[in-house]
């Protein structure tokens, strides 16, 4: 029986060469979008996961509450570790200090020099407990080295890209940012998986950072609180967090000394959260959130229902040709059920084929797949997983397209069937075919207008007025130490020397920037404000490197350390102050610093990317909190000058890596995710209306054929090409317009709730909908105007006579 | 072997009711060589779906081997026709996508019947009408004689008590048709039951029995 199913399905498929292809070529690209999506879906869902205890740990994070909201932060301030253990202390906690952006630089071997590496992520202070904790594999030493203040332990590539070898790494020495004090590496671990949020590479004892490296950090102050110190603890499984929980709030309560009425509260996060909380930064590369997740798996279900209702049609509309082989069967003494078998098991072997390309497909697709996602090594197509995924992917697309086929032609009556009795009307009820086009119209409009809403925001924010220039700007990083700051003005004054160089401004960042420093304020000698302010310290230029605005007094005049402040307007107006030119000369007190007096007001800016809206800022000189330079450029070539810009460099610290990015490229490392993001509506847009296309065409072709009599008749009765073309679109036409009325809120709702993300964001017009609408009219016309362009224009006398 | 007591069959067009079949009662045994003749639109194809259970009647009792047809259930009906009947069709109703043997051997797939045994009856049947060399050709591959006799072969491959047949030799040439008609004599002679729907009068005399039909009406 199987083996007769096998050969009457390869030969109808044969035989319907076109329309299987249609299916074929649908199915498939449906197909390998799912499959990509699954593995995609699969490498996110598996960050962390790949730790044993992973249940069982988790990070204290900290809540802050004033007039704007809540704020939270995965940094814990340095003293309350020491209440926590004495609090809690039937739990293991562990702290870690991450340091980005350094300098290593390992000792001179022989005659050669020191070797210097640039490391932006991947440098932690760590309690030896913290390596327990998340399972280091130790290829030399064991955790227990970073008791010694001295001791650092190397990631094995880590080791091999500093000594050649991770073997000969251990003892020798490496220096932290030229601190004057060396580490001996002492042990050496196997690396990191790509798909944690704690890529550990260099990891450092955290006693030496307390001892050695603290210097400017607030280790004894409850008030300062940087996302830099994170604090985590292993709970085994049936502890009562509940309880935990409840201590956690009142904590700061009981124990910040520096502000007796703070908001601030702490609680628990479980290791498996920190992946997907957007809430919170992580020490990894991203956070995806869960919605994403869902639209993703969303779309892709979206695009296999496509590719179904493509087949639905096809062979609905098919089995009216098929009609006579159904009867004769029927006749034979086939069972309803029999037929219906077969039928499936046809769908099945198209849908087989069609899988043995997805998988080609996604094949070819994955190396990008892999570099969108920075997944080299875990996205794999050939697991047991993904196997079983897509047996049952394939599985569900086989009984969603053969279903409904099947059952209208098992139920063919077989006396009909035999004359070719069936008509296409007969077949499945015709408003059941038409719905399932309007559906599709319908999600291919849907991603027409949110590739087209994600496209412009993105623009949007590309282009938007942040406030500042961020074209032409050079970054280069400056190190904190005595010796660099002692060499700033050699630098700067080497640098405008070039005619190339317009200005250099030294500053701790720049106006837009993903870290974030807060800190308590006193405005006009008032108490403390219940919102925090955030620090921007830079020089004399910082304003007009940068292109910011005055709106009130002047900037700060040049000077090493703090003695005047300028305040944004929104600092202003939360203050309660409505002109600007009101703020001037009054005092502002940061922290428990000595007031100063505001002599100017900046007009706002955005500080953080456009996700966030405006908050208050106080800037000011601080040559200790230096380091980066920015370095306006003239016109010119922007590569060369940085190129030239480094010769500078290594002459003043040559013991310094170079370390330099353009200031518009960093700003749009901002919106990774949403670039991700509107990329993939753009494929799927792209994908939505292929396999529309590719229905409607076949549905189209069919059409011509059923209505080769009908117009034979209409143009031996005069009809012209137009009103045949007229004939044939009509019905379509109809159909998009009743699929926008269904897509449109959709879209809009889908969109809206998109843009919420944004502080800043566009206006979903209405010419997004007319650009929908039209693209969709405009590739159907295109199909049905190819295929009844030929129906129109055949000779009436042939198509008659075979009648 | 089979009874028809009181058949109608009618369909409604607007509000008349225009009746197929109209008081039909028949009696059928085995052995017998029945025509059914008549003009067109008489409904003799109609009588012979319903006496193969292919098509439905509204009124009436229909007894098939002491089986009351008019109460069985679909699925019942299929086991019964694919037990004991065969049909054969004026355009031979071959399906194009399967050669000779497939099509011969096709109503045996559909009784479950083991593959070795089926290439052994289907091999029987080929040989018995002289048609081994062209079982692997697909049915436009052959003539109209040849695409009936494998519609004749496949009507019998399963053994039927039974064989309708509805204007058998209606699309062949006279020498393929008597052909035909001598087949269905041999066959009657070894026992199978043969209705058979014709026009042709010398068709008819084949059989044992003539049945007219006019309007839907046997004519006594």
């Amino acid at each position: 029986m199987i083996k007769n199913y096998f050969k009457i399905a390869f030969r109808n498929l044969q035989k319907n060469r076109k329309h299987s292809l249609l299916n074929i070529l649908g199915l498939s690209v449906a197909l390998a979008a799912c499959i990509i999506v699954f593995l995609v879906i699969r490498y996110e869902t598996s960050y962390d996961k790949h730790l044993k205890g992973c249940k069982n740990i988790y990070q204290v994070v900290t809540r802050d509450q004033d007039e704007a909201g809540e704020h939270f932060t995965v940094g814990v301030p340095f003293p309350a570790i020491k209440f926590l253990r004495q609090d809690f202390p039937q739990y293991k906690f562990a702290q870690l200090m991450s340091s980005n952006n350094i300098q290593v630089t390992t000792e001179a071997a022989g005659k050669e020099s020191g070797k210097k590496f640039y490391e932006e992520t991947g440098m932690f202070y760590a309690e030896p407990e913290l390596l327990k904790m998340f399972e280091i594999s130790f290829l030399s030493g064991d955790e227990k080295v970073l008791n010694d203040v001295n001791a650092v332990a190397l990631s094995r590539s880590m080791a091999i890209k500093y000594f050649g070898d991770w073997k000969q790494a251990v003892g020798k020495r490496i220096t932290i940012d030229n601190a004057g004090h060396d580490l001996q590496v002492s042990a050496v671990f196997e690396d990191i998986p790509e798909n944690s949020d704690f890529p550990f590479k260099i990891l450092a004892s955290y006693k030496g950072f307390e001892s050695y490296n603290s210097a400017g950090w607030p280790l004894d102050d409850w008030g300062g609180n940087t996302s830099n110190h994170q604090v985590y603890v292993t709970m085994p499984a049936g502890a009562n967090r509940a309880a935990m929980e409840q201590q956690l709030g009142l904590f700061e309560k009981k124990y910040n000394t520096s502000n007796k009425q703070t908001t601030r509260s702490h609680f628990l996060q479980p290791l498996s959260n920190v992946h997907f909380d957007e809430r919170f930064s992580n020490n990894g590369d991203h956070i995806t959130t869960p919605r994403s997740l869902y639209t993703l798996a969303f779309v892709a279900l979206l695009v296999i229902l496509m590719a179904c209702i493509n087949f639905v049609n096809l062979s609905t509309a098919l089995a009216v040709t098929r009609s006579k082989e159904i009867g004769i069967r029927k006749v034979m003494g086939s069972s309803r059920t029999q037929l219906r078998v077969q039928v499936l098991f046809e769908t099945g072997l198209l849908v087989l084929a069609a899988t043995g390309i997805a998988i080609g497909l996604a094949y070819i697709v994955l190396p990008y797949v892999k570099n969108v996602f920075d997944a080299q090594g875990t996205l794999s197509l050939f697991t047991p997983a993904t196997a079983l995924f897509i047996l049952l992917i394939a599985l569900a697309t086989t009984l969603l397209s053969g279903m409904y086929p099947a059952f209208i032609m098992g139920k063919f009556r077989p006396v009909e069937a035999i004359k070719n009795k069936i008509s296409t009307t007969r077949v499945g009820s015709i408003s059941l075919r038409r719905g399932l086009v309007v559906l599709q119209f319908a999600f291919s409009q849907i991603f027409i207008i949110a590739a087209i809403v994600a496209v412009s925001q993105m623009n949007f924010v590309k282009n938007a007025d942040l406030g500042f220039t961020k074209e032409r700007l050079l970054m280069v990083q400056l190190n904190t130490d005595s010796v660099t700051r002692s060499r700033l003005n050699t630098f700067r004054d080497a640098l405008k020397q070039r005619s190339d160089v317009k200005l250099v401004s030294f500053s701790f960042d720049a106006p837009s920037s993903q870290s974030t420093w807060d800190a308590n304020f006193a405005f006009d000698n008032m108490k403390d404000r219940e919102f925090n302010v955030q620090l921007k310290q830079g020089d004399e230029n910082y304003l007009a490197a940068y292109g910011l605005e005055l709106v009130a007094g002047r900037f700060y005049s040049a000077s090493d350390t703090c003695r005047e402040y300028v305040v944004n307007e929104t600092l202003v107006k939360k203050c309660g102050v409505n002109n600007p030119q009101d703020a001037v000369g009054k005092l502002f007190r940061i922290g428990g610093r000595r007031p100063m007096q505001i002599v100017g007001v900046v007009k706002d800016f955005k500080q953080q990317s456009l996700k966030e809206a405006v908050t208050p800022i106080a800037m000011f000189p601080s040559k200790r909190w230096y380091q980066t330079a920015g370095i306006k450029l003239a016109s010119g070539n922007l590569q060369r000058s940085n190129a030239e810009i480094q010769q500078i460099w290594d002459k003043v610290f040559p013991e310094y890596v170079y370390n330099a990015t353009f200031l518009d490229d960093t700003i749009n490392e901002y919106y990774q995710q949403e670039n991700r993001l509107s990329l993939m509506y753009k494929i799927y847009a792209a994908l939505a209306i292929f396999i529309s296309c590719l229905g409607l065409y076949g549905l189209v072709s069919f059409m011509v054929v059923q209505k080769t009599k009908e117009v034979g008749i209409r143009k031996v009765l005069g009809a012209s090409v137009q009103s045949i073309l007229y004939l044939f679109s009509k019905e379509f036409t109809i159909l998009v317009i009743i699929a926008f009325v269904l897509a449109a809120p959709a879209a809009w709702y889908l969109m809206h709730t998109w843009l919420s993300d944004f502080a800043y964001r566009i206006h979903i017009g209405v010419s997004v909908f007319l650009v929908g609408i039209g693209a969709s009219l405009l590739v159907a016309w295109l199909t049905v105007g190819y295929k009844s362009l030929k129906a129109a224009t055949a000779n009436p006398v042939k198509s008659l006579r075979t009648e | 072997m089979l009874e028809l007591k009181k058949i109608f069959k009618w369909v409604n067009n607007g509000n008349n009711r225009v009746f197929l079949l109209k008081d039909i009662n028949l009696s059928v045994k085995e052995g017998e060589f029945i025509s059914i003749m008549g003009p067109s639109g008489s409904g003799k194809s109609t009588l012979l779906n319903v006496i193969g259970m292919l098509d439905e009647f509204d009124e009436g009792e229909y007894e098939f081997f002491y089986e009351p047809v008019h109460k069985l259930k679909e699925k019942q009906r299929t086991a019964l026709y694919k037990q004991y009947i065969g049909f054969v069709f004026q355009a031979y109703h071959l399906i194009d996508e399967l050669t000779v043997y497939e099509n011969i051997e096709t109503p045996l797939i559909y009784q479950d019947i083991k593959a070795s045994e089926r290439k052994a009856m289907v091999a029987d049947m080929l040989d018995r009408f002289n048609i081994v060399g062209k079982k692997d050709l697909f049915p436009q591959q052959l003539s109209g004689g040849q695409q009936q006799l494998v519609g004749i072969a496949r009507a019998l491959i399963a053994k039927p008590k039974l064989l309708l047949a509805d204007e058998p030799t209606g699309n062949l040439n006279s020498k393929q048709g008597e052909e035909i008609m001598n087949l269905f004599s041999e066959l009657n002679k070894e026992g199978v039951t043969i209705i058979q729907v014709t026009h042709s009068e010398k068709n008819a005399a084949y059989g044992s029995r003539i049945i007219n039909l006019l309007d839907g009406r046997i004519e006594q």
